[in-house]
């Protein structure tokens, strides 16, 4: 880090902590959501998740993406048992709803959970593509050796996170005055 | 420990100690100008020792007012060879309407050592409470930063049944290190204030969030590493989060936040802890 902002030198260690983190936690409910097979189990994930983001705006966005993602997913498959926990009548995080969708693609939670974490670490790389002097070839050998990282992190049964120095900055995104997106 | 906190027809509460096992030690509750029962809870050991198993349990009656506070740091000694961990749970049950404020001395986890720390609040309906948490990286003094084996935090707030705030670390800054920018960065304390209310409405919390922001943005003014955030919980209430490269502006913060907190929450003025500031 230079001034206490990220640098590109800083990006492969920083997205190993993150992918040991956040990364785990969230394929951990990945993996909790494929394996789930009641609609109260359903509920209590999903509410569990949001009392673990607290950070609104993490929470709101996590949610959103997460119904969008379900109702996509049931209009593309009609699957019964997905369409049931769009219809819960709850809070559907991302993480649960990638992870209940790879059930019904018959995907194991594991490969389901390595999936998520590929598409959720390409999607950082590629917001730092923006923010940082990242060029395309560097960006993709960045994703290239975090592969063994995702894949470790899948599998890891342990439901934790500490990252303060992260949720501090997501509790005060909404302060900013300029942002890189609309939304 | 087991403590009982009663509200009488007078106003005043009370507390019953039901249990009381070393090395846990209360003397007795004081009253504060606010109207609470205040209580020191004293670990006469000096720490938490290797394989301790220390459980704090206490209920708040209907409309009771409790302040708990520490008489000095959490200090947790090395693990002996061959031991378990340490483990230290807390669990406090507020009745409807009644008012908490936990507000204990920093955590201070020694070199080598191996502690699993388990906090549970489970508010009723209208139940307030004020808690704050201080993390410190171990004896900085001694040039001890970091060196524990493994620090487990586990912490849940439920309101009417309903979890509104889950906090589940794993610190092992040999494997992991804290000194990454996902996690403390430069900083080496953290700080978390929880402010919550069973049942009242989004709009508080909105209020709150903006008074809070305020006084964060104030407090890091040419405070280099100084960082706070604030959040609304996903209902019932607030978190406040901070680090810092050292203690004094994490705990002077949390003062200042819960001070602001307790005005716009409950129209009283906050009566520190009996302590040296």
């Amino acid at each position: 880090m230079a001034g206490g902002y990220l640098t590109v030198v800083g990006l492969e260690p920083f997205f190993h902590a993150w992918l040991e983190e956040t990364g785990a936690l969230e394929a951990a409910w990945c993996r909790q959501a494929a394996e789930i097979r009641s609609i109260a189990e359903w509920i209590g994930l999903n509410q569990a998740i949001s009392a673990m983001k607290l950070a609104r705006e993490a929470r709101e966005a996590s949610a959103t993406l997460g119904r969008r993602f379900l109702e996509l997913t049931v209009a593309l498959t009609g699957d019964p048992a997905l369409r049931e926990r769009a219809a819960a009548g709850c809070e559907v995080h991302l993480a649960a709803a990638f992870g209940c969708t790879g059930r019904a693609l018959e995907a194991a939670p594991e490969i389901a959970a390595a999936a998520y974490l590929h598409q959720s670490l390409a999607s950082l790389i590629s917001a730092c593509q923006r923010l940082l002097p990242l060029g395309q070839r560097q960006a993709s050998q960045l994703l290239w050796r975090l592969k063994p990282a995702i894949l470790a992190v899948a599998g890891n049964a342990e439901a934790t996170c500490f990252v303060p120095a992260l949720e501090i900055a997501s509790m005060r995104h909404p302060l900013l005055s300029t942002r890189l997106f609309i939304s | 420990m087991h403590l009982a906190f009663e509200a009488t027809p007078g106003g005043v509460t009370v507390l019953h100690l039901r249990r009381q096992d070393p090395p846990w030690r209360v003397v007795r509750a004081f009253a504060t100008q606010s109207g609470e029962a205040l209580v020191h809870l004293h670990n006469v050991s000096g720490g938490v020792l290797s394989g301790d198993r220390l459980d704090l349990r206490a209920t708040l009656s209907a409309g009771a007012r409790v302040q708990v506070t520490t008489t000095g740091a959490t200090r947790v000694y090395r693990r002996r060879a061959g031991s378990v961990e340490a483990r230290g749970s807390v669990h406090f049950a507020l009745g409807e309407g009644s008012l908490l404020e936990f507000l204990p001395d920093s955590l201070i986890p020694f070199r080598s050592s191996l502690y699993t720390q388990t906090t549970t609040m489970d508010l009723a309906q209208g139940a307030t409470l004020f808690w704050w948490e201080t993390l410190a990286p171990g004896r900085e003094a001694s040039g001890e930063v970091f060196g524990f084996e493994q620090l487990r935090i586990d912490t849940e707030i439920r309101a009417t049944g309903k979890p509104i705030a889950i906090d589940r670390s794993m610190l092992n800054p040999l494997s992991r290190p804290l000194d990454s920018a996902a996690r403390l960065g430069a900083c080496r304390y953290l700080g978390t204030l929880y402010i919550c209310r069973a049942g009242e409405p989004a709009a508080t919390w909105q209020r709150m969030e903006d008074r809070l922001n305020c006084i964060a943005s104030r407090l890091m003014e040419g405070e280099d590493g100084v960082r706070w955030g604030i959040s609304p919980l996903i209902c019932d209430g607030v978190v406040v989060r901070g680090v810092a490269p050292c203690s004094l502006p994490v705990t002077s913060g949390l003062r200042e936040f819960w001070q602001a907190a307790r005005l716009l929450l409950t129209g009283e003025a906050a009566t520190p802890p009996r302590k040296v500031y």
